[in-house]
């Protein structure tokens, strides 16, 4: 039986990135030493480093603590010099004012003004890209909705969690409908909700056509969103590519199935066994993860209208960030498929998900091929998962926690 | 637009929410209000009300200029260092912009707090005066609450210095000097001459002829004043002197004649004149008689001037706060430069330190006037001599000049003599203090915020 949850798809099995070739972000040989008081050379933060985002990509920017990804984000938004290469935005200068106006950044700290409430700072970046009233307004109505923080909006941005700090930090970075969001570790101080929310908006930006730069050494964060990376240690890029390209297996697939009788399961693996050795065939029964698990907790609270003098979990996507064009459509609905007794339907422009389908013949046909193994699936989804009974995941949770029932 | 008016309108929210305007509105009426009964005054109501008035204008500019550059220093380079920055640079608004609307934000900030402390000590001041008798109201309108206009006698600069030059080449022909004393030999000859300009010897008269210009067809009927200051080598018993003033010429214009009037020296005296003691030209003809055993001598440069009535006091001291907001102009320009390419205490120390320099220009000035920074030796009677000279002595010349196009206008002196600040005096004042000296520090400032790197401050929040 399926939970109510929506299980994150990943993007790159969602959809194929809408890219049109326009290459958004240019880096050529850009690099970048950190210089003393006299000039010394103290650190090399970027090394020779290359590659292009093009529109509406989900590029990630991947790699370990100090290895050079914030310091890449803050060349390409002109914050910093690069000390050799070249890096063009939207084919000007990370530097041209007028270019600014197409970019959205979070960073990675919260670093707004402490002593404005939430709604002024919204106004404060609604006016630096010379919004009309009517618009700033709406627009900061409809993202502080967005990221749960209307009922706090009077309250100082200082004293907010670092959680409803990030939110707010979100929602100034996309008041002016970029077409580029830059965010510097997105998820970083956010719980669950907000984690997945983030995700969600992630992928219905991409959606839109607008490009996404993500910086973070959260794994999970870049592999649920990005179509492309890459990878840096020590302010070199180590690998780069599609991320279904440097994730793929070539020499695995995995079959995901509804529960079996048992007289079947016998004869698909001995139909398996006759070509691959017993060792080497796992059957296992897939789980629901910690976190499909916590948001239902959390939706059950919710709809027993429990009170929090904290952020609330967010609406829908803001409908100027969704598009008009859009409108209407189930697929930009993110954040409502969290309340959706049902996984949402596939969005009307996504690639059916292998999930529940019925078994391809030609597929099979190509299966028993040797050596035509086709190309694997990207990565598999959960929804393919069965899902375990809330009872039991209670039951699991309350062993684990040593605890009754 | 949009963009310059969300910087000012982001400092005056910093300024509220952290209580700076508050506590500086609190301070400034404080002192407003407070000062007049702390401060000693000479008894009569013209005294306090000019102790009155200088006090609480230069307490306000003191805490004013403060405040104004401890606010420029902190807010730019606060949000430098707390990465506030970071955010707003990476939005459609250029850095020059930022800077600007960091400055209009606290000029903005200053014109309502000078409004506000103005409007006190002006209040204050009629309030008083209203209830003054009415002989003392007349004294305190003629000669404080009022903006009256000045003649002085012409500038003899050129020709002091071209009779120091022939009486210099005459002693050269008759003594023979080295060519190393040959500056202080000029610089006593100098002397000599500027002291023939000023002596009234004992028993003798002398003549000032002032020229009232233009001002003089408004003045057919309109009492003036003489305002004159002596110094002497040595007293007397009762610490006075005596002197008769004789104004007018003969069969040319009326005449008035002065009592003998007691005056101590190294004071400002103001003696009333009758209406129309000047000729069709307008130039006023003043005789001091020297009855005393002793010379007068009358500073060149404020010696002996004509005050005349000009405006009226209200529209005088709005102008008189007007060079005071240039002033402040200035400061919040140095303030942003300071902290466009240093860290906040730094830019603090930094902006302080030239407030410093700008109050002490005692020692430039005399290291200027003797050409050495070198100590002069009493024993010998003769000045040092330091290699640096060459180039310490060219530098302060040029930090005089700069800091004398600030200090050249005194608007709290001129309020509290009653003298008028004109507009051209507050055209001046803007178009050097802030236009010159102002858009200088603010040209070094944007440039140097436009170029920096700001990202390599680490949040500090």
């Amino acid at each position: 039986m399926p939970t109510n949850v929506t299980e994150l798809i990943p993007h790159s099995a969602l959809r194929d990135p809408q890219t049109n070739g326009e290459v958004v972000v240019s880096v050529r040989g850009l690099t970048k030493v950190f210089k003393d008081f006299w000039g010394r050379p103290k650190a090399r933060a970027i090394d020779n480093v290359d590659f292009d985002v093009r529109r509406g990509e989900v590029f990630g920017l991947l790699g370990p603590n100090g290895s050079g990804k914030s310091t890449t984000v803050k060349l390409i938004l002109g914050l910093l010099h690069p000390t050799k290469g070249h890096l063009e935005v939207f084919g000007h200068s990370p530097r041209h004012v007028a270019t600014k106006s197409r970019i959205g950044y979070l960073p990675e700290e919260s670093y707004l003004y402490r002593y404005l409430n939430s709604r002024e700072t919204l106004q404060f970046f609604g006016n630096l890209f010379e919004l009309p009233k009517e618009d700033r307004q709406k627009r900061s109505e409809q993202l502080l909705e967005m990221v749960g923080l209307s009922q706090v909006h009077l309250r100082a941005v200082g004293e907010f969690s670092k959680g409803m700090q990030r939110r707010i930090g979100l929602a100034q970075a996309l008041i002016n409908d970029p077409d580029l969001v830059i965010l510097d570790e997105p998820t970083s101080g956010l719980d669950p909700i907000g984690c997945r929310e983030v995700k969600d908006l992630i992928i219905a930006l991409a959606r839109r056509g607008k490009t996404v730069i993500l910086s973070s050494h959260l794994l999970s964060d870049v592999e649920d969103v990005c179509d492309r990376v890459v990878i840096y240690y020590g302010g070199k890029i180590q690998a780069q590519g599609p991320l279904r390209d440097l994730l793929a297996s070539p020499d695995t697939i995995q079959i995901t199935t509804p529960a079996l009788p048992r007289q079947t399961m016998e004869r698909v693996l001995e139909l398996i066994r006759r070509d691959v050795a017993e060792d080497k065939v796992k059957i296992d029964t897939p789980t629901q993860n910690l976190e499909s698990y916590f948001l239902e907790i959390v939706q059950r609270a919710r709809r027993a209208a429990a009170e929090t003098s904290g952020a609330t979990s967010g609406a829908r996507v803001a409908a100027y960030l969704r598009g008009d064009a859009e409108q209407g459509a189930a697929g930009e609905k993110i954040l409502e498929r969290l309340a959706a007794p049902q996984p949402s339907p596939r969005p009307a422009n996504a690639p059916a998900v292998p999930v529940a389908e019925a078994v391809d013949e030609k597929k099979l046909a190509a299966l028993a091929q040797p050596g035509a193994l086709p190309k694997p699936a990207p990565t598999p989804s959960r929804e393919a998962e069965k899902p375990v009974e809330l009872d039991q995941a209670n039951e699991k949770l309350a062993s684990l926690l040593n605890k009754p029932k | 637009m949009q963009r310059l008016l969300a910087i000012t309108w982001l400092t005056w929210k910093a300024a509220l929410r952290y209580r700076l305007f508050i506590v500086v509105t609190v301070l400034l009426l404080g002192a407003v209000v407070g000062l007049p009964l702390l401060i000693k005054d000479d008894g009569t109501a013209r005294g306090f009300t000019q102790i009155v008035l200088t006090y609480t204008l230069g307490t306000i500019t003191a805490l004013l200029g403060l405040c104004t550059l401890w606010l420029a220093c902190g807010t730019l380079a606060r949000d430098i260092e707390e990465c506030q920055m970071q955010v707003v640079a990476t939005k459609p608004i250029a850095r020059w912009q930022i800077w600007l609307g960091k400055w209009l934000g606290i000029m903005s900030l200053n014109g309502v707090l000078l409004a506000l402390s103005g409007a006190c000590v002006f209040g204050l001041l009629v309030f008083r005066a209203s209830r003054l008798p009415a002989d003392q109201q007349q004294v305190l309108r003629s000669e404080v609450l009022v903006a009256r206009g000045s003649a002085k006698p012409p500038q003899a600069d050129a020709e002091i210095e071209r009779r120091t030059e022939e009486l210099l080449q005459e002693r050269l022909r008759k003594i023979r000097v080295e060519k190393a004393d040959l500056q202080e030999v000029r610089n006593q000859v100098r002397e000599q001459v500027k002291a023939a300009y000023q002596l009234v010897p004992p028993g003798y008269t002398r003549t000032w002829q002032i020229d009232l210009g233009s001002a003089a067809r408004r003045l057919r009927g309109k009492p003036l004043t003489l305002r004159v200051k002596f110094n002497t080598a040595e007293g007397t018993s009762a610490g006075t002197f005596g002197g008769v003033w004789l104004v007018g010429v003969p069969r040319q214009t009326k005449l008035w004649r002065s009592e003998v009037l007691s005056l101590a020296s190294d004071t400002f005296h103001e003696i009333q004149l009758e209406p129309d003691l000047f000729d069709d030209k307008g130039i006023l003809t003043v005789n001091f008689v020297n009855p005393n055993e002793t010379a007068l001598l009358f500073p060149l440069n404020e010696g002996i001037e004509v005050l005349y009535p000009e405006g009226t006091f209200g529209l005088n001291f709005t102008r008189g706060l007007g060079i005071i907001f240039c002033w402040m102009a200035l400061l919040a320009a140095i303030g942003l430069a300071a902290a466009s390419f240093l860290s906040f205490p730094v830019a603090a120390f930094v902006a302080l330190g030239m407030l410093a320099v700008v109050f002490s220009t005692t020692t430039m000035s005399s290291a200027v006037e003797e050409g050495t920074i070198a100590n002069y030796n009493a024993e010998k009677g003769t000045k040092g001599w330091s290699p640096a000279d060459v180039v310490v002595i060219p530098m302060f010349k040029a930090i005089l000049k700069i800091i004398s196009l600030a200090k050249e206008f005194s608007p709290i002196d001129s309020l509290s003599t009653g003298r008028s600040i004109t507009w051209t005096q507050l055209g001046f004042a803007f178009a050097q203090v802030v236009l010159l000296l102002g858009g200088i520090a603010a040209l070094f400032g944007m440039t140097v915020f436009t170029r920096r790197e700001l990202a390599t401050a680490q949040g500090t929040q």
